[in-house]
């Protein structure tokens, strides 16, 4: 017998009694859903840019490049100094990346962004630094809410974001930056 | 002997905590490290109005899921194919490792990185692999750091929380070549970044483990606050992730639930950095899924343990257990220590005393983010030892004695008279030999002269 | 109300200052306390160690010692005994007899909450107490909420207690974490039960109270022999010694 048959055979004998899928209905905290967001980014140590828009972040962008920084963009309407490359590897040495969020979560500060958006999937992990883009008509109140509007297609990855990298693996100690980005700025737009 | 080999070595758990509570001042170093995490835990459950709403959804949907475990397995199955994912099913950790091996073998790997996956320690993934001449980096900073000490995980989100920072700096070092005598937290995770980036950048395959897997996407959710995870599956072509049958959720509403409260449990943070999503390996890549059995069938065939599967691994257990934070992570003789190690891993105890490294003081099952029963479940291993005659600390012996003792007045009565009478008239010194492990750490009550009893009957005239 | 009093073995052998001040507060209340004869141990030493079989003879003596007892409930001033008397009795009799005791079965403060509260107190108690929250009590007898659970909060310990004249209730750092006697735990494993005695003593010292006050004898007793060995400038009470005092 295959372990698969194996395994759902011994499936066959559970202890516990057939129990039923409860019904997912969670009240949404709905007052000021974008200073939620804005206050729960800052506890995973991200910062959002409420004002500007995306002229505010074209011209950090600028300013970036200006100092030499290697800034690639896969927000339209936003130019950095770096285009796509051939294959992931050869990101290793951008400073900033600036990619579109889908969704904000306000109750937690996370921001989905889907592969689609990102040339190669580790473009927001292999970033020095990380800018995200998001509309402020699309944060919502809570992950449930969020998840309902989040895109995964077949064969697509998708990740929420909330804040920069970071570990307190060494002594509890918070350090920002561990193998990701190690900053992260939300422009609203 | 290597520390790896002293921390694996089985010992009855009164006899390793004991050694562990010889250093009182690292005792309260550890104990308050946890107790932190605890109070940062209540601070974010206390901050969401529905926890305990989020909870019991929590708990009936794992249920649902555990009682229609064989339905959602081939639902997923077939949904991952659908998304040109490759699954495998490994019956026990054996075949888990062997399955991996052929993978990376097939594909020539030298080099594999891996993220935090418990499964992976349980199946002693690293060492096989090793045996196989691949080399394996953990590159979870915690799990990074153990692995260059050659130890074990003492918790399962926190690996490396019994080292303090001045010996991870010793450690870095020796191994990565950092400042001698530095020891700055930040100073040390940036010399692991540089370190790990070279390894990320060079690697063949990736693995990680799988907080969740939804079965009408065909896809799996991997959480990391480091990145590490995703840093590792999406340079290599190749990924792989192994998941007990234990990981699966019906639907992404299903994971938004345990989304909410898995590192809010575990550290405080309201979700994790990174929530990585994987439906499909990428452009030109291949991705592997590696459902593992490993004896979890087994259990869910007892009522009791098969809620054991419920659980997330946030690790809030183990950070409010009184006993974990005062006996360390090595003391369970098993790879998860605390609470849900003991649920898990007592059948599998030699020494078949984890059971009673436990005061069934219950906060653990109203931390659990998916209602484990786990004082119940405990309790319930110490009646499984019992049938099975295999109890610790002399107990096959002297319960009987304590049952029949119990049960008759007259020998209760006479023999506690004797006793009272000698509390109250010898001296301490000639007491303590006959006082044992209560009397070394305590003192020995102040006896009355006469029960209750006998003054209720004098008092009160029955 | 006609009470029967549910003594445990620990009270009634080292412990019958605990029994007495329960009888002198029930009867100062207006209750007929009555003693059951044939009482021994719930079995928790031997059902808390898995051992089921060698539990059953003592389990089913302390049952059928309440077993068609004339009482309008059965009180027992040991939360931790309590609860395992209810969960024994069950695991051993299922019969309406004993689910007719198991029903009247309470512990002394949630009696004095739930089913005969006390009108009111006519002596002070001009003391800061630190309350020992022990875990059975809080967490299978819902006695308060514990720190872990979050949502709405009752403490009927404090409910109790609080309208005392001139007492002044405190609690210690990490306020319900186990004191680690466990039974058989503080045996087994000595060196745990004492660090986690150890800092729980502590910890109720640092409040300043002059008492440590529970509702569980034998974690009181394990607090109580924690504290003389490191001579803190505290003492053990149980809840009945302070109600009584003040009644």
């Amino acid at each position: 017998m295959s372990s698969k048959q194996s395994i759902l055979n011994a499936l066959k004998s559970v202890a516990v009694a057939p129990q039923a899928m409860p019904p997912i209905n969670v009240s949404p905290r709905l007052d000021d859903v974008i200073g939620q967001f804005e206050t729960n980014l800052g506890t995973v140590a991200g910062t959002l840019h409420r004002e500007g828009g995306l002229a505010a972040l074209q011209a950090k962008v600028d300013e970036l490049i200006k100092e030499g920084k290697q800034v690639i963009s896969q927000v339209e309407g936003v130019t950095g100094n770096r285009s796509a490359p051939e294959t992931a590897h050869e990101l290793k040495d951008i400073d900033f990346a600036v990619i579109p969020g889908d969704v904000a979560v306000a109750e937690n500060g996370a921001i989905w962004v889907n592969n689609q958006h990102l040339g190669h999937r580790v473009t927001p992990f292999i970033c020095e630094n990380l800018f995200l883009v998001v509309s402020a008509d699309k944060v919502v109140a809570n992950l449930h809410e969020a998840i309902k509007q989040i895109g995964l297609n077949s064969g697509e990855f998708g990740v929420f974001i909330a804040g920069p990298s970071k570990t307190a693996d060494i002594e509890q100690a918070l350090v920002v930056g561990a193998h990701g980005a190690c900053s992260l700025n939300v422009y609203l737009i | 002997m290597s520390s790896q080999t002293t921390a694996l070595n089985s010992g009855v758990h009164a006899k390793k905590a004991d050694i562990f509570c010889k250093d009182e001042a690292r005792v309260d170093w550890h104990s308050k490290a946890l107790w932190v995490l605890r109070e940062k835990r209540d601070r974010a459950a206390g901050s969401l109005p529905e926890w305990e709403q989020l909870r019991q959804l929590g708990s009936e949907m794992k249920l649902h899921t555990l009682t229609h475990l064989g339905e959602y397995l081939e639902t997923f199955e077939k949904n991952c194919q659908a998304n040109g994912i490759v699954v495998h099913w490994a019956k026990d950790g054996a075949e888990h490792n062997q399955i991996v091996h052929s993978i990376l073998a097939k594909h020539q790997v030298k080099k594999l990185v891996k993220s935090k996956s418990m499964l992976t320690e349980e199946c002693h993934l690293n060492p096989y692999l090793e045996s196989k001449g691949i080399e394996v980096i953990d590159t979870d900073l915690g799990e990074r750091i153990i692995q260059l000490a050659k130890q074990p995980p003492s918790h399962i989100v926190v690996p490396a929380i019994h080292m303090k920072k001045e010996e991870v700096g010793d450690l870095f070092h020796d191994k990565l070549g950092t400042e001698a005598g530095a020891s700055d937290p930040t100073y040390l995770t940036r010399a692991a970044r540089a370190h790990l980036r070279e390894q990320f950048l060079s690697a063949d395959a990736a693995m990680t483990g799988v907080n969740m897997a939804i079965a009408d996407k065909g896809a799996v959710v991997v959480c990391t606050n480091e990145g590490n995870a995703d840093m590792g599956a999406n340079l290599p072509k190749l990924q792989l992730h192994s998941m007990g049958i234990d990981k699966m959720v019906p639907d992404l509403d299903s994971a938004a639930i345990l989304l909410r409260t898995l590192a809010r449990n575990a550290t405080g943070q309201p979700i994790t950095t990174y929530s990585s999503f994987y439906r499909g390996p990428q452009d030109g890549g291949e991705m592997h899924i590696i459902i593992v059995d490993n004896g979890r069938t087994d259990m869910l065939k007892d009522k009791i343990l098969a809620e054991s599967l419920k659980c997330i691994r946030c690790g809030g257990c183990l950070n409010t257990c009184p006993v974990y934070r005062r006996s360390g992570g090595y003391s369970y003789n098993y790879t998860i220590p605390g609470p849900i190690g003991i649920a898990v891993g007592a059948q599998a105890d030699d020494t078949h005393s984890i059971p009673w490294a436990c005061t069934l003081c219950g906060s653990c099952s109203y931390v659990c983010p998916t209602k484990v029963p786990l004082d119940k479940i405990i309790h319930h291993h110490r009646r499984l030892k019992a049938k099975a005659g295999k109890l610790p600390y002399g107990k096959r012996n002297y319960m009987p004695l304590v049952g029949n003792f119990m049960a008759s007045e007259t020998m209760l009565n006479c023999s506690m008279s004797v006793a009272r009478t000698a509390l109250r008239i010898l001296p301490g010194s000639l007491l303590k030999p006959f006082s044992g492990a209560w009397g070394k750490y305590r003192e020995l009550p102040v006896a009355p002269k006469s029960s209750f009893e006998a003054w209720f009957n004098k008092n009160r005239g029955q | 109300m006609k009470i029967a009093l549910f003594i445990p073995c620990l009270v009634n052998q080292m412990m019958p200052h605990v029994g007495i001040a329960t009888v002198e507060l029930l009867e100062k209340l207006g209750h007929q306390v009555i003693l059951p004869k044939g009482q021994t141990c719930c079995g928790q030493p031997m059902t808390n160690s898995g051992c089921f079989d060698e539990a059953k003879k003592t389990t089913l003596k302390l049952l059928n010692a309440f077993k068609g007892v004339e009482c309008d409930a059965i009180v027992c001033p040991a939360a931790s005994c309590l609860v395992a008397a209810k969960e024994n009795f069950h695991e051993f009799d299922d019969s309406p007899e004993a689910q007719a005791v198991i029903d009247k079965l309470y512990e002394l403060t949630e009696f004095l909450h739930d089913v005969a509260p006390i009108p009111a107190y006519n002596k002070a108690f001009n003391y800061k107490i630190s309350l020992q929250l022990s875990c059975h009590g809080i967490r299978m007898l819902d006695l308060a909420t514990p720190s872990e659970q979050m949502g709405p909060r009752t403490n009927k310990v404090e409910a109790v207690l609080s309208s005392i004249p001139g007492i002044e209730i405190v609690y210690p750092d990490r306020r319900d974490e186990c004191c680690g006697f466990g039974g058989t735990f503080a045996v087994d494993e000595g060196a745990v039960s004492a660090k986690m005695g150890k800092d729980k003593a502590q910890a109720h010292a640092a409040t300043g109270a002059t008492y440590a006050v529970g509702f569980d004898p034998s974690c009181l007793l394990h607090l109580d022999g924690m504290i003389r060995r490191q001579l803190l400038p505290i003492a053990t009470r149980h809840i009945a010694e302070v109600i009584n005092a003040a009644l």
